[in-house]
């Protein structure tokens, strides 16, 4: 127990000191050792809440240039398609007929970890259109996501789900599992 | 480069255009969707700034903004449904 | 350098663009939950095209590396931290009671009444 909370420390530790570095950009003896100080002592503070279960799983070659591909790629393109539609609807005369409404999608079973789904309801929120409201889990076990759609074209929700995740929940079942 | 002062500038108009919202907004929840809007448009508008004058200070700021500018959301959120 | 120029200057006005459309769907949507759709115009396609067309501007012209690292980072604090404000927002005004203008087509929140304890983990 006591190794698990040194390690969850460390990996903090490193992630806070690497931020520093972005922050500051510079190398000099001074800016390093006050950057050191105040990263251990945020970390202290803030690797339970950060860190769950495996310290060290972000820090993997392969994860993190599929996270960054996901980013660039896959991600951008939604962002990009959903921002097209989002200003047909805002600047055509008198508001089309635009339909809101709640849908309930059910969740694939791949990215059933906190972190997986944390970052799949961001980036639907992300995307104009669609806004994560709650992700609850109903009586079998299953997890739902609650998504308050800008413009209901689907009422079944299966395929309302292949339409709003696209292919996000493949790529994020790839990072997080 | 004027293109970098141009588009600073729109984006201060477009900040007045989020005033209307924020003095007429029917709601509580409107009046902070709008100012949550507002600190973004000002951030993207102070590092533009920052990159035609050459002022690496406003950077700094933006970043400030931009970093702070969620909490205060989040938690009128909260306020307004009643869980705080 | 002219090459520098057209294509920041392109980035910059696709973003002005869709701010402009976030800011007009914030002041011409009926209600609420329009407004904050609407309103994700600006983090995402108007912050990452005026970011993207500041650091070709800040490359082309030589400017110090700080500057172009410290402009992605406010793009990535603002990318990750709008989300988490929007939903927070929505929620509230959906638990608090304020009325849709135009009616939902279906509304499975309110028939399900999910709750999630917080805190609780599995």
């Amino acid at each position: 127990m006591k190794d698990k909370k040194f390690s969850a420390w460390l990996s903090t530790f490193i992630f806070c000191f690497l931020f520093w570095l972005l922050l500051t950009w510079s190398v000099a003896l001074r800016e390093v050792l006050v950057g050191l100080a105040v990263s251990a002592v945020v970390a202290a503070f803030s690797a339970r809440f950060l860190i769950q279960k495996d310290a060290f799983y972000m820090y993997h070659p392969v994860r993190l240039i599929t996270l960054v591909f996901y980013l660039v790629v896959i991600f951008m393109w939604e962002v990009i398609k959903a921002n097209i539609s989002m200003a047909a609807i805002v600047l055509s005369p008198n508001l089309k007929n635009y339909k809101p409404g709640i849908i309930r999608v059910p969740a694939a079973d791949k990215p059933s970890s906190a972190y997986g789904m944390a970052l799949l309801s961001n980036c639907i929120t992300l995307t104009p259109g669609t806004i994560t409201m709650e992700v609850a889990e109903d009586k079998h076990g299953n997890n739902h996501y609650y998504i308050h759609w800008i413009d209901v074209t689907e009422t079944n929700r299966f395929k309302a789900g292949d339409i709003i995740k696209g292919t996000m929940e493949k790529w994020i079942g790839r990072i997080w599992a | 480069m004027i293109g970098l002062l141009i588009a600073a500038i729109v984006m201060v108009v477009l900040a007045m255009g989020l005033l209307y919202r924020i003095f007429k907004g029917p709601t509580a929840a409107d009046r902070v969707a709008a100012l949550d809007t507002l600190d973004l448009v000002i951030a993207l508008a102070l590092s533009l700034y920052s990159l035609y004058t050459g002022r690496g200070i406003y950077l700094d700021i933006a970043l400030v903004v931009a970093l702070l500018g969620f909490i205060s959301t989040v938690f009128v959120g909260r306020y307004i449904e009643r869980r705080l | 350098m002219i090459v520098v120029d057209i294509i920041s200057c392109v980035l910059l006005a696709v973003g002005l663009f869709f701010s402009f459309v976030g800011v007009l769907g914030l002041i011409r949507m009926p209600d609420v939950y329009g407004r904050l759709q609407a309103s994700t115009c600006i983090p995402t396609m108007g912050n990452i095209c005026l970011i993207i067309g500041g650091v070709v501007h800040a490359i082309g012209y030589g400017m110090d590396t700080a500057t172009v690292v410290k402009l992605l980072v406010i793009m990535l604090m603002i990318l990750c931290t709008n989300p988490i404000s929007n939903h927070s927002l929505l929620k509230g005004a959906y638990n608090g009671g304020i009325k849709p203008v135009r009616e939902m087509v279906m509304d499975d929140y309110k028939e399900d009444q999910p709750t999630y304890k917080e805190g609780e983990t599995k």
